[in-house]
């Protein structure tokens, strides 16, 4: 099972996320944007990296979402393979239109807002370790398929403009409805609070993740890959590994629900 | 009354150099999109009773314009663009964090108490060679400069 790490200029997760997917047991390579689109089809699944394509110039994801590597994505999407965006790879999907996938763009990831006991009380860049609650049955996304509904998964996140909106007053509705809803924001305990710090940048309904309504594509704001390895874990987890480098961190789960999904679905 | 200024860089604008290639090498308007550039623009709603707006607007612009990399000009009650391009304004329609740091900013620290509102937005300047500019401005504006679910945009004539 072959993947392709999606590089744009200004990606800057790429490595590290090869590297996740790998220990997850999947075989890769780092795909740069102006390769001959037409070789994508080779690959097995795809994932967009976390970083800046283009120094989000315009705004997050939206130069990249124009390249034509992406109407070759969206082929292979309708197609059924799997797709994992990540942070700016989630921002490139919405822009793509590709998420929620509903035929435009649907939603926009804008920047982060803080409200704590009805007040804002921070905006912009955070960077902090987050809970996520799995929101959808097993087997109901191609990044999350060994996940059951309420399993707790820990990453870290890092973003600017990841506050999920938008102004279609029924979305909201039809993505808890359809169970596009991947993950949402929680406490440690699972509790899910529309307040930060649990809810971390204002995301609408707690929203750190959604996939299409088939389910090959997801897309989230924190990182999998940053917490792939039990190493990368906090000092304070009580699951973070001192000896063994190899052992898996909660992240993990993610490659490894592409994988399966991979050998389930034939892609 | 309101102070507007607009704002430019003086160095190559990357972002307006991005934004054309796209338009021009992907999006199909390399036939019609023959430049771009770009501008902030400040709107700053004061007090009627400043005496000298004009004043008042040199001294706003030297804390929200470095001079060093950009230029401005600064218009009351109305702002005007030359001949030659479609003004597109780009802005919010969710709360605009960064406008609202600014109003405090000014008001709260920088002493200018005579300020009552700050927008922010952006203007893109489409020279365009289409049939009709205005037609070709709006659906570059909806196809890219806009988000529709946090921006708005209009044609600023």
């Amino acid at each position: 099972m072959k993947i392709a790490v999606i590089q744009f200029p200004g990606t800057n997760c790429e490595h590290e996320t090869l590297v996740a997917a790998r220990s997850a047991g999947l075989s890769g390579e780092i795909f740069r944007w102006n390769r001959p689109a037409e070789e994508l089809s080779g690959f097995d699944g795809y994932i967009i990296p976390g970083g800046f394509s283009y120094q989000d110039r315009l705004r997050a994801g939206a130069i990249a979402s124009k390249e034509p590597v992406m109407d070759a994505l969206r082929e292979e999407a309708d197609g059924g393979k799997p797709i994992i965006g990540i942070c700016n790879g989630f921002q490139i999907l919405v822009e793509s239109g590709l998420l929620p996938g509903l035929g435009g763009v649907d939603v926009a990831l804008a920047q982060n807002v803080m409200v704590s006991k009805g007040e804002i009380v921070r905006r912009g860049f955070y960077c902090a370790w987050t809970t996520l609650r799995h929101e959808a049955p097993r087997e109901r996304c191609s990044g999350s398929f060994l996940l059951e509904k309420g399993d707790i998964v820990r990453m870290p996140l890092a973003h600017a403009e990841g506050n999920l909106v938008t102004a279609d007053e029924k979305l909201m509705e039809r993505l808890n409805r359809e169970n596009q809803v991947i993950f949402r924001y929680c406490d440690q305990q699972g509790h899910v609070e529309e307040e930060f710090p649990v809810n971390i940048n204002g995301s609408r309904e707690s929203i750190a993740g959604i996939c299409n309504p088939e389910g090959n594509v997801l897309g989230l704001m924190p990182h999998p890959e940053r917490s792939s390895f039990s190493w990368q874990l906090p000092p304070a987890d009580p699951e973070k590994s001192v000896g063994d480098m190899n052992a898996p961190g909660p992240g993990r789960m993610i490659f490894e629900s592409m994988k399966r999904y991979i050998e389930v679905r034939g892609c | 009354m309101l102070i507007y200024l607009r704002v430019w860089l003086k160095i190559p604008d990357a972002e307006a150099a991005t934004v054309k290639n796209t338009l021009r090498r992907r999006m199909g308007y390399g036939a019609v999109l023959s430049d771009l550039g770009k501008e902030r623009l400040w709107s700053i709603q004061v007090d009627d009773s400043v005496a000298d707006p004009v004043d008042l607007a040199r001294r706003l612009a030297r804390e929200l314009v470095n001079e060093n990399k950009e230029s401005y000009k600064a218009s009351v009650d109305s702002v005007d663009f030359e001949k030659g391009f479609v003004p597109v304004r780009v802005g919010l329609s969710i709360e605009d964090g960064e406008a609202v740091s600014a109003l405090n900013r000014l008001r709260n620290r920088l002493g200018f108490e005579v300020v009552r509102g700050v927008e922010r937005s952006v203007v893109w300047k489409l020279s365009l060679q289409s049939r009709n500019p205005e037609k070709t401005a709006e659906e570059i504006a909806e196809r890219l400069l806009i988000n529709p679910h946090k921006d708005f945009y209009e044609i600023v004539s």
